[in-house]
């Protein structure tokens, strides 16, 4: 059957509901679709492109408008400023097209912030993106819309490493402390240090090691506690990454 | 192959005077390959039935596809003629200008060329770059005119016409000839003026018959020119497998018309006529309205046969001719319904195309033996050194080049061109043979012991079966058969899996050519890379030393052991035992000790051959990624082959991790991605993009609005814009007053800082980028300083420093820069970008960035003001800021960032300190919602805190003297961050603008292809700097700078519109401010009337910026729908 028979029903095509309770009472407003999220980002400054009209409803469905009592909750007259606020502050039931493009754009920043903070362990190089985002793909990861997108990168993190080569990118750090301490506070530190790179012993002992950046704190607590303030941690780099471009050969 | 032919030719590679080396030359499509194909036929290697169509020498895949020829390869020929033999190395190479740089790699191996031209094109581009090319090394053309059954068959032209059209043709090929001997005149004028001058005046000279080109003999280029009189000429259809010199007319006619064969050589050619009456050659055949000879004599004939064969398919006519010639058609080939195969069985029989080119090359083409001192001495002198300055032993070596002897005693020279990769299964050591009766009885045996064997194993049918496989590949050959029996004894599943990567294995073979000596299998040599130094190894080794020592390590030089030879037969090699001079030959098991090129010799004294001259340079740039990330470590292994065994061809990995490939042109890209799938990597890959850097900055306000209208004198239309961007872009907390002070208080209201932006001038940036690496020793200086520690600097880089600093005074002039140099704070990103940190704020004094410059230190006692110890961390704020922009999170550059002011509550006793600090925590988690993201929200700040490195000493030095025990750093945390979002405001309170990287871009094109390609510049933002004309050709260079955003596809465009007669060059040259705004929007009444409300026309910086932040995952501001009205929200069935 594909002859178009008009039916007597009359259905809310492209609107999106906006509610909110005021005063006790329940008002909605009709919006158009894909729209309410624009104008509280900020990127859809014409409120008539959102607005499918400047009266409030206690239902839109029903088509039932709100009485001019009731809006007195709102402590103004101004229709157009009653529906701003409810725009701004009501809920709304999120389109399809918004919530995809809101969790790609988060998939993208987690997958940004895996890059930034990573490097295959191999040639000390970071990961693209782009790269990051198949891996992603690959390990099926799906993106939660209420947790951060720094705390899911660290979890992504966590999950790559079984697919892929792939390791927080190492912080070099330089540690000294007096000889005296020097071999017990060492052993201490043994577990969370990666790589020691060069150690010096005479009245200081001096050492240039690679950690992992998650126990930066920790290395720095004991350092402080155990030589109680005279032993000293430095940054030397961040990231222990490969720097300038290099020829394959 | 025979074994005969390769033993005839193992012993005419021993006669140097009767080898010819020589490749073919040509434009795309103009029958390279088919004339190389009638050449491999004459030797019976493949039917002649099937020349022309096989195409012989394309062995790979994608060739035969796409029927073109993609790489060079060479194929050695035995050709007999008058008595005696000859050995012809044949290299066909490609036309594609993509793939011009085989056509070096090719070029560089021979002594002569044969270049051929398409009779109905005639002169294309590739024809110029290959006879340049010719040119440039030396070698010698002669010239073949393919493809004439097309001026019958296809553009049905009359003899007559064929003959004037192909006269043009010849003009043609002499006029570019011609303009490369004219520039090089030029370029020598004072030496070669006589030679230019005579060139000139002899053409007109004579009326006489006889001796039409004698002037042209006694000149220097006389041998430049192709003349068919000369016998450098051969008119040929390579498909239809005919070809002939007039000297083979001239012969025949002479008998037959009793004229001298050598005035009828000479008239044959040229506006000449027969008298019939008195029997006599004249002159001026196209004044008179006769004939010419050429179409009298030669071409008719063929028209008449084409026309009897295919047009009319005249049966009779047909048989006449061909008992009329003397030849014999088989009756199979007569009726064939297909006339082109009659044509081609009597064509190939009367004038064998082959036996034309062939005897030309004998003829016309020196022998090895005969190489120019000329071409010598530019082989051997690098670069711009002259010969005169190489060592004197090096220029000894001339002579061995001279002689080319296969002496025992002349030192081996060989010059490897480039590596080809060839399947490990192709090796003739790895062929299957014919296995002789014994063999196979022994290998019967061993097969039912290893049965025997397995079944007392009792393996599950698993193995078994990768046994069988085992099994089969032993087969294969004696060398793996010593790994099949290695299989038995370990786990089956393990050992098959080396097997199977010991045959898919690629090896690498070197396309190379003795000039000298003899070099022979397990000889031990020296691999000389290209940058390797005679003088200095001669150095090193006094006296005379063989490759057999043991040596020290001399830069750019490896000594090895020849694993084997090979003879080079198109898809096939021969394994040889000995190379004597003069030949084209592979070098086997070479992979570790040659890149690309390399010249291999059992001389210290030998220098590296010149580099190739590549017409081509890598100019298309894609990123290579896996599909699957974990197969990362394969394709970094796939790379590094693919650049070994192409010579145009560079990988490279850049520092964001883009593993980038950089091609010659789109159809080398794809063949370059083919083998990293198919034969290097093995896996599958994909090739996008690359990531396109931008910079951010700031500059003056403008003081002309987009219409050119002057700023400030009309009133501000769109307030509304104005007020709403004003409140979004500062948060509640910051102040900004109109100078673009901006005012930051820590969010425990601790301290506040005053941050201003100044965009720095070009020139100073400039300076600042250019002196990178003297910044970071500057820096690493003052924090040794810093830590009380002396280091003796070097006294030049002390100058160089001081230099810098009078250079950026000068730099920064004017009121506002009073001083300034030496106030400066810091330099960034990573302490040593292009953007300063300047400390203006009043009263606070600490060593300036010079300090290193003072040569006594005053010893610096620790100041116990407690701004002293958290200078560090406005100075960590300051690397955040500029290591990642506000616009689209890329690096800053150009900006200055004045300090103004700096105020803190000092001296916070620590009972006070804790309270602060648990504030803080609150006001953390207040902006945070859960535990968990506080606690990650601390890391971050401490990682932020961390972030810009250096001496966090006298932080932790605080905390040791001042604060509690428990929280580490919360303060000078909140002190980084806070600097650095008052650098973000102060930047976003400017005119903020994106930088583009750009390409400085070389074209080099033809007058009459300019407009397009000005056209191609312009539509991609290009803009031309200055063209000149390259004197002495139609040649015009142009010069211009392209965004590096709008290069992808950019080569192949101005190629494809200029018909391949522009070439560009691209090379990195700088960074520019792309003049619009980002952000604008039409502010007053006149950019109102011009843009309408919403300036919808495309703004270059903002589509940059959003597709950045698109890249990064950013928020972008775009609608998801454009117009509310106009989506579809219907079901399918409402």
């Amino acid at each position: 059957m594909s002859i178009f028979t008009p039916t007597n029903q009359i259905r809310l095509t492209n609107v999106a509901v906006v509610r909110m309770k005021k005063g006790g009472k329940r008002f909605e407003i009709a919006c158009y679709k894909n729209k309410v999220m624009s104008w509280r980002s900020g990127a859809e400054k014409d409120l008539d492109e959102v607005l499918q009209t400047n009266t409030v409803f206690v239902n839109v469905s029903k088509g039932q408008v709100a009485k001019k009592d009731d809006l007195k909750a709102f402590g103004t007259e101004d229709l157009t400023e009653i529906c701003k606020q409810i725009l701004s502050k009501g809920e709304l039931q999120v389109s399809d097209k918004e919530r995809h493009s809101q969790l790609e754009q988060m998939f993208r920043d987690i997958a940004t912030i895996v890059a930034e903070k990573c490097v295959n362990p191999e040639t000390k190089r970071p990961y693209t993106v782009n790269l990051i985002e198949r891996a992603m793909k690959d390990i099926h990861y799906s993106v939660k819309a209420n947790k951060s997108t720094k705390q899911q990168a660290l979890e992504v993190i966590k999950q790559l490493k079984e697919s892929i080569q792939i390791q927080r990118a190492h912080m070099r750090v330089r540690c000294v402390w007096p000889a005296k301490d020097g071999k017990r506070l060492k052993e201490k530190l043994k577990s969370l240090i990666k790589v020691v790179e060069s150690e010096d012993f005479d009245d200081e002992l001096e050492m240039v090691c690679l950690i992992d950046p998650g126990c930066f704190r920790e290395i720095d607590e004991l350092i402080r506690c155990e030589t109680k303030g005279k032993g000293a941690l430095e940054v030397l780099s961040l990231k222990d990454v490969e720097e300038g471009d290099e020829r394959l050969e | 192959m025979g074994h005969t032919i390769l033993e005839k030719i193992i012993a005419l590679q021993k006669k140097t005077s009767n080898i010819r080396n020589l490749c073919i030359l040509a434009h795309v499509d103009h029958g390279k390959t088919t004339l190389a194909d009638c050449l491999v036929a004459n030797n019976g290697i493949i039917s002649s039935r099937l020349a022309g169509k096989l195409r012989y020498l394309d062995s790979r895949e994608d060739e035969q596809i796409r029927g073109i020829t993609m790489k060079s390869s060479g194929i050695s020929l035995h050709y007999t003629t008058g008595g005696n033999e000859y050995l012809i190395n044949l290299i066909d190479s490609p036309g594609h200008v993509d793939f011009s740089s085989e056509v070096s790699t090719a070029v560089r191996l021979c002594d002569g060329a044969i270049v051929v031209v398409d009779a109905v094109e005639g002169v294309c581009p590739q024809t110029q770059v290959v006879l340049r090319q010719a040119w440039l090394e030396n070698i010698r053309p002669v010239l073949v005119i393919n493809k004439i059954d097309r001026l019958i068959v296809e553009l049905k032209l009359t003899s007559q016409e064929a003959f004037t059209h192909l006269q043009k043709i010849l003009e043609q090929v002499n006029a570019v000839t011609g303009a490369l001997f004219t520039s090089k005149v030029l370029e020598e004028r004072a030496e070669k003026d006589a030679d230019a001058t005579s060139s000139c005046t002899e053409n007109s000279s004579g009326d006489q018959v006889y001796d039409w080109s004698a002037g042209l003999e006694e000149t220097d280029d006389s041998d430049l020119y192709f003349s068919p009189d000369q016998g450098n000429v051969v008119f040929a259809s390579a498909i239809d497998g005919w070809g002939f010199r007039i000297h083979q007319f001239a012969e025949m006619y002479s008998q037959k018309m009793g004229i001298r064969s050598s005035v009828l050589l000479k008239t044959l050619w040229g506006d000449f006529y027969i008298n019939a009456k008195v029997k006599k050659i004249m002159k001026g055949a196209q004044a008179k309205g006769k004939k010419p000879l050429f179409v009298q004599l030669v071409l008719d004939n063929i028209w008449n046969l084409y026309d009897a064969v295919v047009t009319r398919r005249d049966k009779e006519k047909v048989e006449k001719m061909v008992t009329s010639l003397g030849l014999k058609v088989m009756s199979r080939d007569l009726r064939h319904s297909d006339p082109r195969v009659l044509l081609s069985a009597i064509c190939s029989q009367w004038l064998p195309v082959s036996q034309a080119v062939l005897s030309m090359v004998c003829e016309k083409l020196p022998s090895p033996a005969e190489i120019v001192a000329e071409r010598v001495e530019k082989l051997m002198s690098v670069g711009a050194r002259r010969f005169d300055s190489l060592p004197e032993k090096t220029q000894e070596l001339k002579k061995a080049f001279l002689d080319c002897s296969a002496d025992e005693m002349a030192p081996v020279i060989v010059f490897v061109s480039k590596m080809f990769a060839v399947d490990s299964k192709a090796l003739p050591q790895n062929k299957k043979r014919p296995l002789t009766q014994e063999e196979i009885a022994q290998r019967r045996e061993l097969a039912r012991q290893r049965h025997g064997e397995r079944q007392a194993a009792n393996q599950s049918t698993e193995t078994s079966g990768s046994v069988d496989a085992g099994g089969t590949s032993i087969l294969a050959a004696p060398a793996t058969s010593s790994v099949t029996d290695a299989l038995c004894a370990q786990t089956e599943a393990l050992s098959v899996k080396t097997a199977v990567e010991e045959e898919g294995k690629e090896q690498f073979v070197a396309f190379a050519r003795v000039y000298s000596g003899v070099i022979r299998k397990g000889q031990k040599v020296f691999v000389l890379g290209p940058k390797f130094d005679p003088s200095l190894a001669l150095r090193m080794l006094s006296g005379g030393c063989s490759a057999t020592d043991a040596l020290p390590t001399i830069p750019h030089m490896a000594c090895c052991t020849v694993d084997s030879l090979y003879l080079l037969m198109g898809r096939e090699l021969e394994e040889l035992d000995e190379v004597p001079s003069g030949n084209v030959l592979g070098i086997g098991g070479m992979e570790e000790f040659i890149l690309k090129s390399a010249t291999i010799s059992t001389s210290l004294a030998c220098p590296p051959f010149t580099p190739l001259n590549f017409e081509a340079t890598p100019i298309v740039r894609v990123a290579v990624e896996p599909k699957h990330p974990s197969e990362m470590p394969k394709l970094v292994r796939g790379m590094r082959l693919l650049n070994q065994a192409d010579p145009c061809a560079e990988v490279l990995i850049q520092e964001t991790g883009e593993h980038v490939l950089v091609t010659a042109g789109e159809m080398h890209l794809q063949r370059c991605l083919d083998d990293l799938r198919e034969r290097f990597a093995k896996i599958e890959i994909s090739a996008s993009k690359p990531i396109i850097p931008f910079r951010e900055t700031v500059v003056r306000p403008p003081t002309l609005d987009m219409v050119n209208e002057e700023l400030g004198k009309q009133q501000k239309v769109a307030v509304i814009h104005q007020v709403k961007e004003e409140q979004t872009k500062y948060p509640e907390g910051v102040q900004v007053d109109s100078t673009g002070l901006v005012m930051l208080t820590t969010s425990n209201k601790m301290a506040t800082v005053g941050v201003r932006a100044i965009p720095l001038p070009e020139d100073a940036t400039r300076l600042l980028e250019d002196n990178v690496e003297l910044i970071r020793t500057m820096v690493q200086l003052s924090l040794f300083a810093w830590e009380g520690k002396t280091l003796d600097i070097n006294q030049k880089i002390l100058e160089n420093i001081q230099d810098f600093k009078v250079k950026l005074e000068s730099h920064l002039q004017g009121h506002k820069w009073r001083g300034a140099v030496e106030r400066i704070w810091a330099f960034g990103p990573r302490r040593c970008g292009p953007n300063i940190l300047l400390n203006n704020i009043e009263g606070y004094q600490r060593p300036s960035v010079w300090q290193c410059l003072k040569c006594v230190k005053e010893k610096e006692k620790a100041e116990a003001t407690t701004l002293r110890d958290f200078d560090n961390s406005i100075v960590s704020g300051f690397q955040l800021a500029t290591l990642s922009g506000p616009m689209c999170e890329e690096p800053l550059m150009g900006v200055c960032f004045s300090v103004e002011t700096w105020d803190m509550k000092l001296s916070t006793p620590p009972a006070q300190q804790d309270s602060v600090d648990e504030n803080s925590v609150s006001q953390c988690a207040e902006t945070s919602n859960d535990n968990q993201s506080l606690s990650s929200e601390l890391q971050d700040v401490h990682e932020t805190d961390m972030s810009t490195t250096g001496s966090n000493r006298s932080r932790s030095r605080v905390e040791a003297m001042g604060s509690s025990v428990d929280c580490y750093g919360p303060y000078s945390g909140q002190l980084i961050a806070s600097v650095k979002e008052a650098c973000r405001y102060a930047f976003q309170a400017k005119p903020q603008r994106l930088m583009a990287a750009m390409y400085t871009c070389e074209i080099m094109a033809t007058a009459d292809v300019l407009g397009r390609m000005y056209g191609v510049l312009s539509k991609r933002e290009g803009r031309v700097l200055h063209e000149e004309m390259k004197e002495g050709t139609d040649m015009f260079i142009i010069k211009a700078v392209l965004p590096v955003a709008e290069s992808f596809g950019f080569a192949d465009e101005i190629r494809k519109r200029t018909s391949g007669l522009a070439c560009p060059q691209l090379v990195f040259s700088h960074w520019e401010v792309i003049s619009s705004d980002p952000f604008w929007v039409p502010t007053t009444e006149e950019e109102y009337l011009h843009f309408g409300e919403k300036a919808d026309s495309a703004n270059q910086a903002l589509k940059y910026m959003n597709a950045v932040r698109k890249r990064k995952g950013l928020y972008v501001e775009e609608k998801i729908v454009e117009h509310a009205e106009k989506q579809r929200t219907l079901g399918k069935n409402k």
